[in-house]
């Protein structure tokens, strides 16, 4: 019998290896036509006219007449429509879309449409976006009643603000008033890609039934169904979503992206219609936020926190897509995992005439603890303390209670402090080093169902809408179910998950699904042993937040971690080089040791990218490095040494870890420049920022 | 339709290549290894009626070592058609022009350099590329040919602007000639991205027959060499570190770099100075490890 984290039992052929697995690009069906999308060159303009009148006879065009009546969409504000029909918000808004016969064709097709726009004032700061005189990119900001919309939100209508979220705890005020040294700054992130290796792919076909189906690289087939059904006003079990493995999404393949658009051209050309992206196209699709945060913090003289204020300005782009959960999440980790008695957070999810941002691995919380880790070691500074024992002295332990309100339970933020510390070398002396610790919550609330089947052959199958994207984590449910079955991993199979088979999952985001799968198959193993043919289970974690206190239950289920970081600085030209990078995560129990650590190794080096040299740059607007010559990307070359633990306890839960190890490295990597005397506040950490900052430390007197 | 599919044209002789050069001239863009006209095409930068593809060339993919010719230095001959892989891995390069082989081993990534030829390079004439400042500063030159001859142009004369050369329309570069008898030569990129990015500041610095060259490239639109900097060092084997600094510093004002997303002009400028002086001391410690005898290369 296979042990869960055995991989020696690991007969079966990889299908990536082989080739034998079907990425959503690869899905075809006969007739199918191909599509592809005519995209808005202003940042902000009225779309007076669409003219297709220069199209071949065997093109099928799609304009905005043809989807003004259809419904509003967005997971969580209702601001989008199929095409923009009276105003395109971003360079690359989608206004129109052609299929044709075979890519090329539908390439040029599409150049041959013709549009007049009036160009109206754009605004691209988040912070610039708030100001009173700033154009206003929505009028109207309804509330989804898509279930991603699953927090209370908070929108500001006429200032552009599609999400304010709050956290009010104590008296910040007389909290500073005890403060014996306050530090504060204001720290920035910039926007990033996703640059998953497969783009993102879907085909849509309608039934002579009316039914429509669709094939696409999505991590959240629920939500996509959902609003897709409001869109043709349909019932949702008119829509089947059909999820084959992604060559990668992290983040970027959630909600509706182009599903909508190639519905509308499938039913139109009554054939099906396939779109694959081009490269440069995914930095108009999904994007990391930009954010600007501002951090105040003050302790007393031996190191006590007494109370923090955090303002997150999250600049969502034209669309709001999940970026009010982003601008919560990164409101709600801001504070870091301490116990602070006082605490105020603003977080505004803010529109520019960006492209849409939205979930990225780290969901907000790479921002927040660039911003509030960085402060941490600057008060560590001030008070003449070792930034190690000034978070020990302050980080959560059980019982204790976050600003939330909420009592921490299963916390090991402390390990994995200690953990990184002693990797890095901290006792043999700081210089050049630096450390930074996380805390971020898990999708809250959300349900996980699953099915699990006997077959005739004695094999089983398990019905689930977790979403394959390279993370393993069909392989991981099967594993845990061929554990509770009592057979070889081999004889439990993981169909393409279909939203007409497979019962509700919430979404695979938030690293949530081994471990909500893992829960909800433990009584659909229990109930098939029963009835020896068919078992159900599901997991339900509840919970929320007050958005006008933050108060209540952020997380059922915290991701915890720590990165510590050695790096040396070419003094003259500020050139950074990372020695020795080293993370360490609390697992609880790891399922699959090779994919864990393959998950966590990636985490570091995305984060390795975010802390050197990832940033989307922009001229008014316009996307100026959408490719992989302008926008780097790590390479092999690029990686130090890099080392990690995954934290395992006996007997404890699983705990996701696709996501932990990213955020609190371009902290680290900033501490460990700081313990340098250089002070940076802006990623990346760019030589001429280093060279800069370094320049200014000289010139200040120590 | 709106764009019509390039012709391509595949000659497999020179002979055939030259003819359909002279006839289409710039109406078709010369195509070696297609990293570049490529990604023109891709974006969208470039809709060439025509494609001229070199590959089935066979004659122009070769590297030959001729001896001392009568002014006593050998000279390496490459093939436009040669790949970097191939230049970064002959044992003939290796030896004799050792800096060459290092520098084509630093471009890009090897899927890249598998496919980028060294003509290609020089005729591109992209400035933020690392060949054309090393073949600079070696003295290096290229031939072009046309059905009516040949003729030597210095790389220095070949790049003349951003993505320009003074090639003509019925040129092809066929051929890049190097000299030996080097004294020492150094290559430095530095970069200020990823390691497979391109450089922010390059410099290389060679010394021959007791002469200092030095170019610097990726920071402005050609390769910048100033000889009358350079002669501060002529006739001392060993440049003393307060001339490295000054001949640093001297570069730095003497270029006007431009800013792109590896760096700011003002920045560039604080680099070039750092990273000519680290050439030169790299120069030193090539030429004192050989016992100050000329090397063959």
């Amino acid at each position: 019998m296979p042990e869960p984290g055995d991989n020696t039992h690991y007969a079966e052929p990889d299908p990536r290896v082989t080739g034998a697995i079907r990425y959503a690009q690869d899905v075809e069906l006969p007739d199918m036509l191909y599509a592809c999308v005519v995209r808005s060159p202003y940042a902000h303009a009225r779309v007076l006219r669409v003219d297709t009148s220069a199209l071949p006879a065997d093109v099928v065009a799609l304009t905005p007449d043809d989807v003004r009546s259809l419904g509003l969409y967005g997971c969580q504000i209702k601001d989008q429509q199929v095409l923009a029909v009276e105003r395109a918000l971003y360079i690359g808004d989608p206004v129109a879309a052609v299929a044709a016969a075979t890519p090329r064709a539908a390439r040029e097709a599409a150049e041959l449409i013709e549009v007049d726009y009036e160009e109206l004032p754009a605004v691209f700061d988040a912070v610039e976006a708030i100001q009173p005189g700033a154009p206003l990119l929505h009028e109207d900001l309804a509330i989804s009643d898509n279930d991603a919309a699953y927090f209370g939100m908070r929108p500001e209508p006429q200032r552009n603000v599609c999400h304010h979220f709050r956290i009010r705890h104590g008296d910040v005020e007389q909290g500073f008033a005890e403060a014996e040294v306050i530090v504060e700054g204001t720290y920035r992130t910039p926007s990033a890609q996703h640059v998953p290796m497969e783009p993102h792919a879907c085909l849509a076909h309608w039934t002579p039934e009316g039914r429509l189906e669709v094939w696409t690289g999505t991590q959240t087939p629920f939500n996509l169904r959902m609003d897709l059904a409001g869109i043709f006003g349909l019932p949702q079990e008119h829509i089947r979503i059909i999820a084959p493995p992604m060559g990668g999404a992290f983040g970027a393949k959630t909600f509706v992206r182009y599903e909508a658009i190639v519905a509308c051209l499938a039913r139109k050309a009554g054939r099906p219609v396939k779109l694959v992206l081009r490269r440069d196209e995914e930095w108009l699709t999904l994007n990391r936020h930009p954010a600007t945060i501002h951090v105040k913090l003050g302790a007393k003289r031996d190191g006590t926190l007494v109370a923090k204020q955090v303002t997150c300005w999250v600049n969502t782009g034209a669309y709001a897509d999940c970026g009010p959960g982003v601008a919560q999440k990164m409101g709600f980790a801001s504070p870091g995992p301490y116990r602070i008695p006082h605490v105020w957070v603003d977080s505004y999810c803010i529109y520019t005439n960006l492209p849409s941002n939205g979930a990225f691995r780290g969901y907000g919380a790479t921002q927040a603890v660039w911003a509030s880790e960085r402060t941490m070691d600057l008060l560590a500074e001030r008070l003449g303390l070792d930034p190690l024992e000034l978070r020990l002295k302050n980080v959560l332990v059980d019982g204790d209670r976050y600003c939330t309100g909420e009592v921490m339970h299963d916390v090991h933020f402390a390990d994995c402090l200690k953990a990184v510390a002693e990797q890095i070398g901290w006792q043999g002396g700081r210089r050049g080093k630096g450390l930074a610790v996380l805390l971020k919550g898990m999708q809250t609330p959300s349900r996980a169902s699953i099915v699990v089947e006997a077959n005739e052959d004695g094999s089983y199958t398990v019905h689930c809408a977790t979403a394959e994207m390279g993370q393993g984590a069909w392989r991981a449910i099967r594993m845990l179910a061929a554990e509770q079955l009592g057979v070889p991993v081999e004889r439990v199979h993981f169909p393409v998950p279909d939203t007409d088979i497979v019962p509700y999952d919430t979404r695979t985001t938030s690293s949530r699904s081994t471990y909500m799968m893992g829960r909800a198959l433990v009584e659909a193993v229990r109930q098939l042993k029963e009835n020896g043919e068919l078992g159900y289970g599901e997991c339900v974690n509840e919970g929320g937040l007050d958005p006008d206190t933050g108060q209540g239950i952020a997380s059922t289920h915290w991701h915890q971690g720590a990165a510590a970081a050695e790096v040396r600085v070419d003094e003259e030209t500020g050139k950074l080089e990372v020695v020795h990078l080293h993370t360490a995560i609390y697992a609880g129990r790891v399922v699959n040791p090779p994919a864990a650590q393959l998950q966590n190794e990636g985490s570091m080096i995305m984060g390795l990218g975010s802390a050197l040299f990832e940033e989307i740059t922009f001229s008014e607007g316009q996307v100026t490095n959408a490719n992989l010559s302008d926008y780097n990307i790590p390479a092999a070359d690029d990686l130090p040494r890099l080392t990690y633990e995954l934290i395992e306890r006996p007997g404890a839960e699983i705990h996701g870890l696709g996501e932990t190890a990213l955020p609190p490295v371009p902290a680290a990597i900033g501490n460990a420049l700081f313990s340098l005397g250089i002070h940076v506040r802006d990623l990346p950490l760019t030589p001429e920022r280093v060279l800069e900052a370094s320049e200014r430390r000289r010139a200040a007197p120590v | 339709m709106a764009r019509p599919i390039p012709a391509w044209l595949a000659p497999t002789s020179l002979e055939e290549a030259l003819e359909l050069r002279a006839r289409y001239g710039e109406e078709a863009i010369v195509v070696a290894g297609g990293t570049f006209v490529g990604i023109l095409i891709n974006q969208g930068l470039l809709q060439p009626a025509a494609l001229l593809a070199l590959r089935r060339v066979r004659e122009l993919a070769y590297l030959r070592v001729e001896d001392a010719n009568a002014a006593g230095r050998p000279l390496l001959r490459i093939g436009a058609m040669t790949t970097h892989r191939a230049l970064e891995r002959s044992p003939l390069v290796q030896r004799g022009w050792p800096v060459l082989a290092s520098t084509f081993a630093l471009v890009a990534s090897p899927r890249v350099r598998n496919q980028a030829t060294v003509g290609g390079v020089l005729a591109d004439a992209d400035y933020a590329s690392d060949p054309p400042a090393l073949l600079h500063a070696l003295g290096a030159s290229v031939v072009a040919r046309s059905p009516q001859g040949q003729r030597l142009i210095p790389v220095e004369e070949l790049i003349v602007g951003h993505y320009e050369t003074s090639l003509r329309p019925d040129e092809l570069l066929t051929e890049i000639q190097v000299p030996g008898g080097l004294e020492g030569a150094v290559y430095r990129k530095f970069r200020s991205r990823s390691s497979e990015d391109r450089p922010c500041v390059a410099v290389a610095a060679v010394r021959r027959e007791g002469r200092l060259r030095i170019a610097v490239g990726a920071v402005a639109e050609r390769p910048q060499y100033f000889p009358e900097i350079c002669a501060l060092a002529a006739g001392q084997p060993t440049i003393e570190p307060e001339l490295a600094r000054e001949i640093g510093e001297r570069y730095a004002a003497a270029i006007d770099p431009l800013s792109d997303a590896r760096g700011s002009a003002h920045y560039r400028r604080r680099v070039i100075a750092v990273e000519v002086r680290r050439a030169l001391e790299d120069l030193n410690r090539i030429i004192a490890a050989r016992g100050g005898s000329q090397s063959h290369a």
